[in-house]
Protein backbone atom coordinates (compact mmCIF):
# COMPACT_ATOMS: atom_id res chain seq x y z
CA UNK A 1 0.00 0.00 0.00
CA UNK A 2 1.45 3.22 -0.95
CA UNK A 3 1.65 6.39 1.28
CA UNK A 4 -1.31 8.00 -0.17
CA UNK A 5 -3.08 4.55 0.21
CA UNK A 6 -2.50 4.69 3.73
CA UNK A 7 -3.01 8.07 4.20
CA UNK A 8 -6.54 7.92 3.06
CA UNK A 9 -7.29 5.11 5.55
CA UNK A 10 -6.10 6.76 8.32
CA UNK A 11 -7.83 9.50 7.70
CA UNK A 12 -11.36 7.59 6.65
CA UNK A 13 -10.61 6.47 10.11
CA UNK A 14 -10.44 9.58 12.06
CA UNK A 15 -13.78 10.79 10.52
CA UNK A 16 -15.69 7.80 11.24
CA UNK A 17 -14.51 8.30 14.86
CA UNK A 18 -15.55 11.86 14.82
CA UNK A 19 -18.58 10.66 14.05
CA UNK A 20 -19.25 8.32 16.70
CA UNK A 21 -18.70 10.89 18.80
CA UNK A 22 -20.69 13.26 17.59
CA UNK A 23 -23.46 10.13 17.58
CA UNK A 24 -22.29 9.96 21.26
CA UNK A 25 -23.09 13.63 22.02
CA UNK A 26 -26.43 13.88 20.47
CA UNK A 27 -27.02 10.82 22.66
CA UNK A 28 -26.24 12.63 25.56
CA UNK A 29 -27.93 15.89 24.87
CA UNK A 30 -31.09 13.81 23.92
CA UNK A 31 -31.08 12.32 27.47
CA UNK A 32 -30.34 15.88 29.35
CA UNK A 33 -33.60 15.23 30.77
CA UNK A 34 -33.67 11.62 31.42
CA UNK A 35 -34.16 10.98 34.94
CA UNK A 36 -31.29 8.71 36.30
CA UNK A 37 -29.30 9.19 32.58
CA UNK A 38 -25.40 8.85 33.13
CA UNK A 39 -23.50 10.34 29.99
CA UNK A 40 -21.91 7.94 27.73
CA UNK A 41 -17.85 8.73 26.86
CA UNK A 42 -15.75 6.81 25.18
CA UNK A 43 -11.74 7.10 24.61
CA UNK A 44 -9.97 7.17 21.56
CA UNK A 45 -7.69 4.31 20.65
CA UNK A 46 -4.88 3.78 18.60
CA UNK A 47 -5.46 0.73 16.27
CA UNK A 48 -2.82 -2.22 16.48
CA UNK A 49 -1.93 -1.38 12.69
CA UNK A 50 -0.40 1.65 15.00
CA UNK A 51 -1.94 4.41 12.20
CA UNK A 52 -5.72 3.87 12.07
CA UNK A 53 -7.76 5.15 15.49
CA UNK A 54 -11.12 3.94 16.85
CA UNK A 55 -13.67 5.09 19.75
CA UNK A 56 -13.06 2.55 22.21
CA UNK A 57 -15.53 0.95 24.60
CA UNK A 58 -18.44 3.30 25.76
CA UNK A 59 -18.08 4.03 30.07
CA UNK A 60 -20.79 6.11 31.62
CA UNK A 61 -19.63 9.04 33.88
CA UNK A 62 -19.25 8.11 37.47
CA UNK A 63 -20.22 11.62 38.56
CA UNK A 64 -22.96 12.13 41.12
CA UNK A 65 -26.58 12.79 39.43
CA UNK A 66 -27.91 16.11 39.46
CA UNK A 67 -30.75 16.56 42.42
CA UNK A 68 -33.86 17.59 40.93
CA UNK A 69 -36.28 19.64 43.01
CA UNK A 70 -40.12 18.49 42.18
CA UNK A 71 -42.13 16.78 45.04
CA UNK A 72 -45.23 16.20 42.13
CA UNK A 73 -42.85 13.92 40.22
CA UNK A 74 -43.36 10.55 40.66
CA UNK A 75 -39.47 8.98 41.52
CA UNK A 76 -39.40 12.31 44.14
CA UNK A 77 -38.39 10.85 47.50
CA UNK A 78 -39.42 11.79 50.70
CA UNK A 79 -37.64 15.40 50.29
CA UNK A 80 -39.20 15.99 47.23
CA UNK A 81 -36.18 14.94 45.12
CA UNK A 82 -35.10 13.17 42.01
CA UNK A 83 -32.04 11.57 40.41
CA UNK A 84 -31.92 14.02 37.18
CA UNK A 85 -28.95 13.23 34.48
CA UNK A 86 -25.37 14.45 35.14
CA UNK A 87 -25.17 16.04 30.97
CA UNK A 88 -23.82 19.25 31.52
CA UNK A 89 -24.88 21.18 28.10
CA UNK A 90 -21.88 23.22 28.39
CA UNK A 91 -19.28 19.99 28.09
CA UNK A 92 -21.63 18.73 25.29
CA UNK A 93 -21.99 21.70 23.14
CA UNK A 94 -17.68 22.32 23.30
CA UNK A 95 -17.39 18.31 22.60
CA UNK A 96 -19.67 18.51 19.69
CA UNK A 97 -17.93 21.93 18.28
CA UNK A 98 -14.79 19.88 18.78
CA UNK A 99 -15.79 16.59 17.06
CA UNK A 100 -16.56 19.23 14.30
CA UNK A 101 -13.71 21.00 13.54
CA UNK A 102 -11.80 17.79 13.89
CA UNK A 103 -13.65 16.38 11.20
CA UNK A 104 -13.39 19.30 9.28
CA UNK A 105 -9.23 19.50 9.20
CA UNK A 106 -9.26 15.73 8.75
CA UNK A 107 -11.47 16.17 5.60
CA UNK A 108 -9.13 18.55 4.79
CA UNK A 109 -6.73 16.29 5.03
CA UNK A 110 -7.97 13.69 2.84
CA UNK A 111 -8.80 16.39 0.08
CA UNK A 112 -5.27 17.31 0.37
CA UNK A 113 -3.93 13.65 -0.06
CA UNK A 114 -6.03 13.01 -3.17
CA UNK A 115 -4.63 16.44 -4.30
CA UNK A 116 -1.63 15.46 -3.82
CA UNK A 117 -1.90 11.84 -5.36
CA UNK A 118 -3.30 13.44 -8.76
CA UNK A 119 -0.85 15.64 -8.79
CA UNK A 120 1.84 13.54 -9.14
CA UNK A 121 0.22 11.54 -11.57
CA UNK A 122 -0.50 14.53 -13.37
CA UNK A 123 3.20 15.17 -13.89
CA UNK A 124 3.20 11.92 -16.40
CA UNK A 125 0.77 14.16 -18.54
CA UNK A 126 1.62 16.49 -20.86
CA UNK B 1 27.60 -38.12 -43.63
CA UNK B 2 31.01 -35.74 -43.14
CA UNK B 3 32.43 -35.83 -39.57
CA UNK B 4 32.35 -32.12 -39.73
CA UNK B 5 28.49 -31.70 -40.22
CA UNK B 6 27.90 -34.07 -37.31
CA UNK B 7 30.32 -32.03 -34.96
CA UNK B 8 28.33 -28.67 -36.52
CA UNK B 9 24.82 -30.38 -35.69
CA UNK B 10 26.05 -30.74 -31.98
CA UNK B 11 27.44 -27.15 -31.78
CA UNK B 12 24.29 -26.34 -32.75
CA UNK B 13 22.45 -28.31 -30.17
CA UNK B 14 24.78 -26.86 -27.86
CA UNK B 15 24.34 -23.56 -28.43
CA UNK B 16 20.61 -23.64 -29.00
CA UNK B 17 20.16 -23.89 -25.16
CA UNK B 18 21.93 -20.74 -24.53
CA UNK B 19 19.85 -18.70 -26.75
CA UNK B 20 16.42 -19.89 -25.83
CA UNK B 21 14.41 -18.04 -24.17
CA UNK B 22 13.82 -18.01 -20.53
CA UNK B 23 9.99 -18.73 -19.34
CA UNK B 24 10.68 -17.35 -16.12
CA UNK B 25 9.41 -13.55 -15.56
CA UNK B 26 11.95 -11.24 -15.08
CA UNK B 27 12.02 -8.36 -12.34
CA UNK B 28 10.21 -5.86 -14.13
CA UNK B 29 6.93 -8.48 -15.46
CA UNK B 30 6.49 -9.47 -11.65
CA UNK B 31 6.24 -5.90 -10.32
CA UNK B 32 3.43 -5.33 -12.88
CA UNK B 33 1.69 -7.83 -12.19
CA UNK B 34 1.74 -7.08 -8.90
CA UNK B 35 0.66 -3.45 -9.63
CA UNK B 36 -1.98 -4.77 -12.23
CA UNK B 37 -3.21 -7.17 -8.30
CA UNK B 38 -3.44 -4.46 -6.63
CA UNK B 39 -5.31 -2.65 -9.21
CA UNK B 40 -7.48 -5.26 -9.46
CA UNK B 41 -8.15 -5.39 -5.61
CA UNK B 42 -9.00 -1.82 -5.24
CA UNK B 43 -11.67 -1.97 -7.55
CA UNK B 44 -13.46 -5.60 -6.48
CA UNK B 45 -12.98 -3.61 -3.08
CA UNK B 46 -15.28 -0.21 -4.39
CA UNK B 47 -17.33 -2.82 -6.47
CA UNK B 48 -18.35 -4.39 -3.02
CA UNK B 49 -18.24 -1.22 -0.67
CA UNK B 50 -20.65 0.41 -2.98
CA UNK B 51 -23.16 -2.32 -2.98
CA UNK B 52 -23.06 -3.07 0.47
CA UNK B 53 -23.58 0.96 0.94
CA UNK B 54 -26.47 1.11 -1.22
CA UNK B 55 -27.65 -2.04 0.51
CA UNK B 56 -27.52 -0.02 3.85
CA UNK B 57 -24.28 -1.74 5.44
CA UNK B 58 -21.19 0.08 4.85
CA UNK B 59 -21.19 3.31 6.61
CA UNK B 60 -20.46 6.79 3.57
CA UNK B 61 -17.19 6.86 4.84
CA UNK B 62 -16.22 3.48 3.91
CA UNK B 63 -17.69 4.01 0.32
CA UNK B 64 -15.75 7.66 -0.07
CA UNK B 65 -12.68 5.81 0.91
CA UNK B 66 -13.01 3.00 -1.56
CA UNK B 67 -13.96 5.52 -4.62
CA UNK B 68 -11.13 7.79 -3.56
CA UNK B 69 -9.23 4.70 -4.06
CA UNK B 70 -10.03 3.52 -7.12
CA UNK B 71 -10.26 7.18 -8.40
CA UNK B 72 -6.65 7.21 -7.95
CA UNK B 73 -5.82 3.67 -8.74
CA UNK B 74 -7.70 3.76 -12.26
CA UNK B 75 -5.77 7.80 -13.35
CA UNK B 76 -2.41 6.02 -12.23
CA UNK B 77 -3.23 2.58 -14.71
CA UNK B 78 -4.79 5.37 -17.45
CA UNK B 79 -1.97 7.51 -17.60
CA UNK B 80 0.59 4.78 -17.31
CA UNK B 81 -1.38 3.09 -20.34
CA UNK B 82 -0.91 6.53 -22.05
CA UNK B 83 2.49 6.46 -21.86
CA UNK B 84 2.92 2.85 -23.28
CA UNK B 85 0.54 3.89 -26.11
CA UNK B 86 2.55 6.43 -26.69
CA UNK B 87 6.02 5.01 -26.87
CA UNK B 88 4.29 2.00 -28.76
CA UNK B 89 2.98 5.23 -31.93
CA UNK B 90 6.77 6.41 -31.44
CA UNK B 91 8.05 3.33 -32.56
CA UNK B 92 5.58 2.65 -35.09
CA UNK B 93 6.47 6.03 -36.65
CA UNK B 94 10.17 5.52 -37.30
CA UNK B 95 11.29 4.96 -40.43
CA UNK B 96 12.76 1.56 -41.24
Amino acid sequence: MSEFASALSTTTSALRLQANRIRMISENLANTDTPGYRRKIAPVRLAQDGATVSLGPVQLDQTVLEQVFDPSHPLADGTGHYDGSNVNLMIEIADAREAQRSYEANLKIFDQTRQMSSELMGLLRR
Amino acid sequence: MDIRSIFAAQKYAATRAATAATPQPDGMAASVGETINSFQQALQMTDRTSQDALAGTADPHALVHALAQSELAVEAAVTVRNKVVEAYQEILRMPI
